[in-house]
């Protein structure tokens, strides 16, 4: 009884306590979330790098190849729904989706260590579906073996499967100079 | 080396009020409190407070190279890591940590490589510690069977034109201490190291709680 009295006095500060801590964690991740602009620039890399292949699956387990895409240009991006610059490029990642032959083009978003019922639950926050392909890299080896050390990181893949352009953090992928370097690769 | 430390600017947190008595959990925008700009050789800092949580942040901008810290509190810091499954032991050390959320960028054209085991940090006692790098904290933890890798800001890079990246850095500092970072870089091939004074960890939880 005594036990219980102490408990039921001691209850609505636990609650506040757990309230705060709550939003005091939203307000700290909000300004984390306080990101700088995106810039557009890839890198050219000196020399062509032939892309590790890979086979992983979609949402739906599927499996894909990048093997399976040569013959199109890739634009490879390794991401998280955790990870704040990842979700801002998104859209521009799907804006080019939808712009640029399918024929010849592909958008390729390599989610790393998040399993599907998350990303599907993330997805369905966002204002425009991403309609690109989306894998799980569940033990991050297809990142490991691109040397990826931070998110996100993208690659641009030539038709032979090398790696022409890289970029390390955020970008708006559908800036007219990405879509240049892309359309340049389509017409080598 | 392209800095005069005793010429950069002293931007001590403790001398900008506090406006915590009027606490907002809106999403308001972060107000710019303070800026000084350094004499020609050394970093630009700016510091900045969030009007919500009262949390600060800094900004350093030097040759081709930023920096930006972002005082992070541990109850964040153990939400991220239990949200990955960590052991409660490994949550709780790096809460213990004063973690921030730091982003680096690369702001010139030219190529910049940076290795985090070549940065420092002194307190105000002039005291210098190494920081716990990614593969540190890495080894440790797959020690404790964990494989989430990608929280932590990477060890080393080498960023062109347009690149930055971020991730957590951590700092082995009872909470709201003063420190100094030091932090390298090249550019081009030239070595740089700068000075990022005025740091300060965050406190154990918001004044309100």
């Amino acid at each position: 009884m005594h036990l219980n009295n102490s408990l039921n006095n001691k209850l609505p500060s636990v609650i506040l306590l757990t309230v705060l801590s709550a939003l005091a964690s939203l307000t700290v991740f909000a300004a984390w979330e306080v990101q700088p602009k995106l810039g557009y620039q890839l890198t050219p890399l000196p020399k062509p790098v032939p892309a590790p292949d890979f086979t992983l699956e979609d949402m739906d387990e599927e499996k894909h190849s990048l093997s399976d895409l040569r013959g199109k240009v890739v634009l490879l991006n390794f991401w998280a729904t955790w990870c704040p610059p990842c979700r801002r490029e998104m859209p521009s990642m799907e804006r080019l989706h939808q712009k640029l032959d399918a024929e010849k083009f592909k958008v390729i978003a390599v989610n790393q260590m998040e399993d599907g019922d998350h990303v599907f639950a993330y997805i369905g926050q966002l204002e425009v579906d991403p309609t690109f392909t989306i894998l799980f890299d569940s033990d991050s080896k297809v990142s490991n073996s691109f040397s990826v050390k931070g998110l996100p990181t993208t690659y641009l893949i030539d038709k032979q499967g090398n790696i022409r352009f890289r970029a390390i953090g955020g970008r708006e992928f559908d800036h007219p100079e990405v879509e240049k370097q892309i359309m340049q690769l389509i017409n080598e | 080396m392209m800095n005069r430390p005793d010429k950069l600017p002293r931007l001590n947190a403790r001398r900008v009020r506090h406006p915590l008595t009027r606490y907002s959990f809106s999403l308001a925008l972060v107000a710019t409190l303070a800026c000084h700009t350094a004499p020609a050789s050394g970093a630009k800092i700016t510091a900045q407070q969030n009007e919500e949580s009262g949390l600060y942040s800094w900004v350093a901008e030097s040759e081709g190279f930023s920096i930006e810290l972002i005082q992070l509190l541990p109850d964040f810091v153990r939400a991220i890591y239990m949200a990955h499954d960590f052991p409660d032991s490994e949550v709780e050390e790096i809460a213990g940590y004063c973690v921030f959320g730091s982003i680096i960028k690369n702001t010139s054209d030219k190529q910049l490589d940076y290795d985090v085991a070549d940065w420092y940090y002194t307190d105000t006692k002039g005291k210098r510690y190494s920081i716990k790098t990614k593969s540190q904290w890495l080894e440790q933890w797959r020690k404790a069977g964990v494989t989430f890798s990608w929280t932590l800001l990477p060890d080393k890079g080498t960023f062109y034109e347009g690149d930055w990246q971020q991730g957590f850095t951590t700092i082995k500092l009872p909470r709201e201490s003063e420190f100094t970072l030091t932090y390298k870089w090249t550019l081009d091939g030239t070595e740089h190291t700068d000075h990022f004074e005025g740091l300060r960890c965050a406190p154990e939880q918001l004044a309100e709680q």
